[in-house]
């Protein structure tokens, strides 16, 4: 089955615009028939995304944009979420699950995305976070 | 984010409503440190109408354990929807963390 456009959207570089953007993808989301724990993983994912693109990849610059796009079938979900900043490498993200990464305050998000999604991939210099969920509808 | 407060004995019951993340985890800080202020070293948070956390959120309530231990205090949480608490044992921090079914078992613990 093609995929479909689920979002193409793009957001100001505002931590205070995730959450509807988020809000937003979600309310189209729940019409694929995910579970509650599928459909939950996918929005922390796309949260945890949209805030390492505008803090770490904008760097909060207003004048620069996160663009968010959601394809989807009956079996699976992609989203991509690009900055505009300078590119990061991700594979120098320590491990936060060793004993003296446990308590430290940050470094979860792409842990969590990674952990939750299929399958992610770093596009464009680490411009862009590809992320694939599958799914089975109904369950 | 609405956060209620309730003082049993000498433990105050941290009643969160909505959503623990970036938006909202200044707010949630500054009752806590309140708490902090007030020398009351053991809290109980109530996560029963909290329905998602992102890592901001969890990287708060790390703050909020090493804060309230360091003054021999505890932190701990109770009613954790299923959700959340795989988000915990994902990043383990579940380790860190008390976490109980009900408000006796919370209470008790201390």
């Amino acid at each position: 089955m093609a995929l479909r456009m689920i979002m193409d959207e793009s957001v100001g570089s505002q931590l205070n615009l995730v959450t509807g953007c988020v809000a937003g993808a979600v309310k189209k989301l729940e019409g694929l028939g995910l579970d509650e724990a599928t459909l939950f993983n996918v929005k922390l994912c796309l949260h945890e995304a949209l805030v390492n693109a505008v803090n770490h990849g904008n760097k909060s610059n207003r004048d620069l944009a996160v663009r968010v796009v959601i394809k989807a079938d009956d079996h699976e979900i992609i989203i991509q979420v690009t900055d505009q900043g300078e590119g990061f490498d991700f594979s120098l993200i320590p491990d936060p699950t060793t004993e003296e990464n446990i308590g430290k305050f940050h470094g979860r998000g792409i842990f969590l995305i990674q952990s939750t999604m299929d399958s992610v991939r770093f596009l464009d210099g680490g411009r862009t976070i590809s992320m694939v969920k599958t799914f089975n509808k109904g369950m | 984010m609405d956060i209620d407060l309730e003082k049993i004995n000498d433990i105050t019951l941290v009643s969160l409503n909505g959503e623990l993340t970036v938006d909202n985890t200044h707010r949630v800080r500054e009752a806590f440190k309140k708490i902090l202020l007030e020398k009351r070293p053991k809290v109980l948070i109530d996560f029963d109408k909290v329905p998602f956390v992102d890592s901001s959120g969890i990287a708060l309530l790390i703050e909020i354990v090493k804060g309230f231990a360091k003054i021999n205090g505890r932190a701990c949480l109770c009613h954790v929807n299923k959700k959340i608490v795989a988000v915990f044992e994902i990043t383990k921090v579940h380790k860190l963390f008390g976490i109980y079914d009900s408000h006796e078992d919370a209470l008790r613990s201390f």
